[in-house]
């Protein structure tokens, strides 16, 4: 493309914009809301995947004990333990001490232990902690075929779920981006389609002439392009206040939460949103030349 | 320059617009085509830069073979031709200038050149001091000179004219021919459709006269033929 060429095609596009400013401002706001309700669930599911991942990567199993078992059978199973590939250290929790550490976890709620009198539900356990998180998963499997042994876990209930909830949260995410994309390609077609309208006279001129038609489509591209980029921006923006915010609200509550750094985190999130932008801005316009502009 | 071989065309409605045209058209001839409305005139001017296309036969356009060329083909099609209409087609809110270069423009023609062609295609149309105003500041005569200019700006090979005259009074509509001329002169070929019997009687060129899609009359120095 020449540089007289491009010249051109910048004020076409810019007096356009300037002439539809109504339609124009519809278009940068509905993709503005769009990406920006993409984006919040963007941030959520990547949060939950990393915080599943990293619950996920946490050394220690704790291996519950049968009641009834007598101090050497704690040895033997202590030793059995340590005797394994992997293990960096074995450690035992009676069921008094869990007793005590659960009491204190409960804080002002301690009085839910008192109901139980005299009574302790809890099992005798050992802590057992690996050396790399991948032999997490084989150690508990064998752990559990020892004799004595009740029940060894590592917290995959838990990360079940956060996987459970980021897959439903993903799901629904699409399904409305789906929804979002469809209404902000409509809008942004039919603010093409004014303009293809307003400049229909100058279009056929363009045709007798002898201009190609990528000549004529250029401009039409390009404005799609500048609507969409100028959505993102506006989105990435607001999502940049919304995760700096949000970080900030959990870091004083819930402190141990881990939470994605917003840098350079929230600069791939930005980037990303307004190339979005202008995918949707480039495509909405071509849906509309396709319909309307006969070259 | 021009060669129509059992041209038909038949319009999606089924009327029959033409019918077994055989037309050959010499580098550098001033050639009128004249007929009652309806009587195919526009569709042979319309066929010519490709607005429509034959339904069988053959046509060739200044070496581009009309009927069989790709759709990417068709602006070098026209960029070899300058086309001309009755309404003048000038874009409302461009000057004099602007109107002129913009068809040098969208062809992507060197910025160096332009200046001096569009000056030297107003020189030749008489309006190189109006080259600030808008269209609407001037009168039907120079609006369409305005829009000859901006078909001879790139030089084409052949200028094709659709009722130039229509909305002009005689005065005016000869002023408009006189310039005709002298693009002829300089060797251009026209081909212009027309309605008006004084200017082709006066003119003495070759007259090709359409009547319910057929050529009933092909004539080197001829008249309009019907009582206008």
């Amino acid at each position: 493309m020449k540089l007289r060429t491009s010249e051109y095609f910048l004020q076409e596009v810019f007096h356009s914009l300037k002439r539809n400013n109504w339609m124009t401002f519809a278009s940068v706001g509905t993709v503005a809301v769009s990406l920006f309700v993409l984006g919040v669930f963007l941030i959520l599911v990547l949060n939950m995947n990393r915080m599943a991942g990293m619950l996920e990567s946490q050394v220690q199993i704790s291996v519950y004990l049968e009641d009834k078992l007598e101090d050497s059978d704690h040895k033997k199973i202590k030793s059995e333990i340590e005797n394994m590939q992997g293990i960096e250290s074995v450690k035992f929790v009676s069921r008094d001490d869990a007793k005590d550490k659960l009491a204190e976890r409960l804080g002002d709620q301690k009085y839910l232990l008192e109901a139980l009198g005299d009574k302790n539900p809890l099992p005798d356990a050992f802590e057992v902690t690996v050396h790399q998180p991948e032999l997490v998963e084989t150690a508990a499997a064998a752990i559990a075929q020892i004799k004595g042994v009740e029940e060894a876990k590592y917290g995959q209930d838990v990360v079940e779920h956060l996987f459970d909830i980021t897959r439903l949260m993903r799901v629904f995410g699409l399904a409305l981006m789906v929804l979002l994309a469809g209404a902000t390609l409509f809008i942004i077609s039919n603010t093409i389609r004014l303009t293809v309208f307003a400049r229909r006279k100058e279009i056929a001129i363009m045709k007798y002439v002898g201009a190609t038609d990528w000549f004529i489509r250029w401009p039409f591209i390009i404005e799609g392009i500048v609507m969409g980029c100028f959505g993102g921006l506006l989105a990435a923006l607001a999502l940049r206040s919304f995760y700096a915010a949000m970080a900030a609200k959990i870091y004083s509550t819930l402190a141990f939460f881990p939470l994605m750094p917003q840098y350079p985190f929230m600069n791939y999130v930005t980037v990303g949103i307004i190339l979005a932008g202008m995918a949707i801005g480039a495509g909405g316009s071509a849906i509309s030349l396709k319909r309307f502009l006969k070259v | 320059m021009i060669h129509m071989r059992n041209v038909r065309k038949v319009y999606d409605t089924g009327v029959v617009a033409l019918d077994g045209v055989n037309v050959d058209i010499k580098k550098g001839e001033f050639v009128f085509v004249v007929g009652a409305s309806g009587a195919g005139k526009s569709t042979f001017i319309k066929m010519l830069f490709r607005e429509e296309l034959p339904t069988s036969g053959e046509l060739l356009v200044n070496g581009h073979d009309v009927v069989n060329m790709e759709r990417s083909e068709v602006p070098y099609l026209r960029r070899g031709l300058g086309v001309i209409f009755q309404d003048y087609r000038l874009l409302p809110d461009k000057t004099v200038f602007e109107n002129v270069a913009f068809a040098m423009q969208v062809i992507e023609a060197p910025r160096r050149t332009m200046q001096r062609s569009v000056n030297a295609v107003l020189e030749v149309v008489g309006l190189r001091d109006k080259y600030r105003s808008f269209p609407s500041q001037l009168s039907g005569g120079e609006q369409q000179r305005v829009a000859i200019a901006r078909a001879i700006v790139n030089s084409p090979a052949i200028v094709i004219a659709d009722e130039p005259t229509g909305n002009l009074d005689p005065e005016t509509s000869w002023d408009i021919m006189d310039i005709f001329h002298r693009i002829n002169q300089a060797g251009t070929t026209i081909v212009m459709a027309t309605h008006d019997k004084h200017i082709v009687d006066t003119m003495q060129r070759r007259v090709i006269a359409i009547e319910g899609g057929h050529i009933v009359r092909d004539e080197a120095r001829g008249v309009y033929g019907y009582e206008a």
